[in-house]
Formats: structure tokens, sequence, C-alpha cells
């Protein structure tokens, strides 16, 4: 490891190492329902980092999502793994779901990290409200 | 993608995190323990008449507060982001160094348990630097170090006042790493990296020369405290957040609140001298200890209680009361250091202790109110 590992996420402005991949790892083979897709995704905005007072979705931290009439599977990351919330996230995102879902049975939320969050993954929104 | 190894690795919530969350309750009730007898060590010292017979406590009040409170929350804190069981030993050996204080056994035996917990620290942020190789990792792996290297200097014998400095190195390099990485969220202004890699070198040049050459003398350490100070004012995520509402503003308020504390204990370290100057030793230690630590522990309460106690703290606005008491019985702590009056000073002690008491009312009132909600 040399110190230019260190720095460069500061001073190189972020540059990601890879883009999420949109299906999380160990999904079934089952294509995704997009419409049940965002019925997930909408329910994950609803989880907050109350730090920052932005949604999970806009913070570019829902990584994956795969729906299907039987099964969700979600991956999300947090913006570093230092962070000790990771436990609190997967339960709320997890709760959200199953609010949004209230029949589905299997809801499985993982953390995850890779790729390594970015500031380049927020949103429009999220990038506004934090003066980019 | 690789799955962490945090909770929540594809598994329903389940009875082993159940039992994790009822596991920790006890190491906090040790690190409450070592705030409660630090606390009546403190207003002992102050000349405050207790109910209960406290001189050995005063002796020990600056360890229980530094080491055994704050030490056990940062330490239980740091496990539950680790996920990994033996990252619990850091904050049970802080926690149980404080017991034995307490119990009046040797004081080699506790220091002995500091050293391991810092050391258990030191390697549970090595294991994160490893995860996440990062500046920010790097500065936590660095605040435990300094952590580490005053409880050596205890244990070696030197006077308490040498690892002092490295104490405050510990828990403001532990605050300003996770600071740093939350302020990659803002737009970076230049000169970010640069200037906190100036101030930690300041800073930590600084503690090395008081706890080297200067007896734990405060002086040296003053630029490097009132730097980051300049630096967390500058760049904190807290700038942009105090625009919002509800708990987020709640923190960015106490947040910029502590970074002023923090450049004041810069200049009244810098102000102390290198000399003896009880008074404003007092006032530089407890602007560090109370104004910035003791506010991020304020601040970060509604939000890390439920993270390790799977509990609900709504926020209410009620919040603002114990900050404001904190900052303005410091504020009356200061002034009287600064007059050398004593009288005074003890009053606003007695402050300081009522701030902590109405904060842990009120978490626990928030607590309730989110049980039957």
């Amino acid at each position: 490891m040399n110190w230019k590992r260190y720095l460069s996420p500061w001073t190189k402005g972020e540059a990601p190492g890879r883009e999420p991949q949109g299906r999380p790892d160990g999904a079934d083979a089952t294509p995704s329902d997009p419409e049940r897709g965002e019925v997930v995704r909408e329910a994950l905005r609803t989880v907050n980092d109350p730090e920052v007072g932005l949604n999970i979705v806009d913070l570019g931290l829902v990584y994956a999502i795969h729906a299907t009439a039987e099964a969700v599977q979600a991956d999300i990351t947090l913006t570093t793994p230092t962070c000790p919330l990771g436990e609190t996230v997967v339960e709320n995102a997890r709760a959200a779901i199953a609010q949004a879902l209230p029949d589905l049975a299997d809801v499985t939320v993982r953390l995850v990290w890779e790729p390594r969050w970015t500031p380049s993954m927020m949103s429009d929104h999220a990038r506004g409200q934090l003066g980019w | 993608m690789r799955a962490g190894n945090l909770a929540g690795d594809g598994v329903s919530p389940s009875a082993d995190l159940r039992s994790r969350r009822l596991a920790r309750a006890p190491i906090l009730a040790l690190a409450i323990a070592g705030m409660v007898t630090g606390i009546a060590g403190g207003l002992a010292r102050l000349g405050v008449e207790l109910p209960v017979q406290a001189a050995d406590l005063t002796l020990h009040h600056g360890p229980l507060m530094v080491s055994t409170l704050f030490g056990t929350v940062i330490g239980l804190e740091r496990a539950v982001a680790l996920g990994r069981g033996w990252g619990y030993l850091a904050p049970v050996l802080s926690g149980a160094a404080g017991l034995l204080l307490l119990g009046g056994m040797p004081v080699v035996l506790p220091v002995v348990l500091f050293v391991a917990a810092s050391a258990v620290l030191l390697v549970n942020a090595l294991a994160m630097l490893r995860l996440s190789p990062a500046l920010h990792s790097a500065v936590l792996a660095g605040s435990c170090a300094c952590w580490l290297a005053g409880n050596l200097l205890w244990l070696a014998g030197f006077p308490l006042g040498a690892a002092v400095p490295w104490w405050i190195g510990f828990l403001v390099l532990v605050i300003t790493g996770e600071r740093l990485e939350l302020s990659r969220l803002l737009k970076p202004l230049p000169g970010r990296t640069p200037l906190f890699l100036a101030a930690g070198t300041l800073l930590l040049g600084g503690i090395a020369l008081s706890a080297l050459l200067y007896d734990g003398a405060l002086a040296p350490v003053g630029p490097g405290l009132l730097a980051m100070a300049v630096w967390l004012g500058s760049f904190d995520v807290a700038r942009r957040t105090v625009r919002q509402s509800g708990l987020t503003r709640y923190v960015a308020v106490c947040l910029l609140g502590g970074y002023a504390w923090l450049g004041v204990a810069g200049m009244l370290a810098m102000w102390g001298g290198a000399g003896d100057a009880p008074f404003l030793r007092d006032a530089a230690l407890h602007a560090v200890f109370l104004g910035f630590v003791l506010t991020m522990v304020f601040a970060h309460a509604p939000i890390i209680l439920p993270a390790l106690l799977k509990v609900t703290v709504p926020y209410s606005p009620v919040f603002y009361a114990h900050i404001a008491m904190l900052h303005a019985s410091l504020l009356l702590r200061i002034l009287a250091d600064v007059l050398q009056w004593t009288e005074m000073r003890a009053c606003a002690g007695l402050g300081n202790a009522v701030a902590i008491v109405v904060f842990a009312a009120l978490m626990l009132t928030a607590v309730r109110s989110g049980q039957a909600a």
C-alpha cells in the first residue's frame, strides 16, 4: 500500500473503482419485475441518514434491487465501512420494504462494500442539497 | 459484489443480532459507571461537598472520564462497526479498568487493562484500514495509537499529566477522522486535504513536544487544536446541514458549537503557556473534553443509541436544553478559571454535571416515548 492510495480519493475528485452492477450477487435467475423494483426503490427513499438529512437512494447507497413476485433482494452500502450504523440501516431498509410489500415473505438486504461508494453516486438532488 | 462482514449479510433479524445488542447494554453500563464516578471525582476536586466519600475519586477523575467513559463508548462504537466479537474486548477492558480503579486496586492493574484496551482498539482500526484504505481510516488508526501511547506513558511511570496530550489526540483525531470522511459529501473546496494534513501534523507534533519535553503542558498542543477547529469550521458537512430541520439541524448546531469550543481550547492552551497555570489548564482541558468531545456525544446520541441498543430515540426540540446548559455552564467555568474564582468554578462545574444529568434524563424519556410509539 502506498500513500497515494490513501490520498487519491480526496485529491483526485473521487474517481470510482467501478459502477454498481444493478443486480445483486446470488439473486435467483428469475428476471426482476421493474414495477416491483420501483416500489422497493420508493420504499428505500423513506430510509434516511439522519446526520445528512437525505435518503439512502439519493445518497447513492442502494446498489442493486432484484424483485420478483416471491422475493426481494437489495444490496446497499455505506459511505465507509468504518460507520457503525450498518446494522441499523439494513434493518430500516428491510422494514421499509416489508411495509411496502406486506405480502412478501422473503426480503433480503445485504450490506456490500464493492464497489466503494464515491460522491459521484449521489443523485442530482442530493448533490444540489450538498452544494455540488 | 463482496458482502461485508457486518450484520445483515442476507439474514433476517435474528436472535443472534438481538443477543449482541443485549450484550452491549452492560458495556454501556460500565461507561456510565465511569461517567458517574468521574463526575463525582471532578466535583469533589472543585470543592463541592458530596454525600459520599469521594476523596479517591479526585485522583481518578481524568482516567474515568477519558478512558472509561469516552474510551469505552468509542470502543463499543468501533466494535459495532467492525462486527466481530473480538472487537468488544476493547470496551470491556476499558470498562473493567474503571471498575478496578474504583475498587481501590493497585493502579498498575487498571493501567495494564487500559493499555490492552487501546491496543485492541488499534488492531480494530488497522483491520478497518485494511478493509477501507483511505485517509480517514488512517486518521482513526492514528487516534487509537495516541490513546495507546498515552496509556503506555502512564504505565511506564510518567506523571498522568504526560499522558493527557495523547488522550486529547485520541479523542480529537477519532472525531476529526469521522468528520473528514463525511466531508466527502460536500463539493471539494480547494485545500481540503492539504489543510487537514497540515492541521493534523501540527496537532501530532504539538502532542509529542508537550508529552516529551514539557511534562504535559498544553501550550504546544494549542496551535494544532486551533488549526483543527478552523478546518472543521471550514470544511465540515454541518455547514450545509445546519440549514435543514429537526434532528439533522440539531446535530449540525451541536457540531458547529463543538468546533467553536475546540478553537477556544486551542487559544486557552496557548495562553496557559508551558509553565504552571492550573486554572488555564482546567479551562483548556474542559473546553476540549466538555465543549468539543461531550458535545459530539450529545449530538450523536439520538443516532448512535438506536445502533447500539436497538431503541428508538424520537427527536424533540427539547434536546437543545442540555446542549444549551452544557455550553452556558462551560462558559461560566472558563470565565471563573480566567478570573481564578474558585467558588464560581465550583458552581459552574455543578452546572456541567447537571447538564449531563439532564441529557441522560431526556435521552431516557425519548427512548421510553419511542417504545410507547
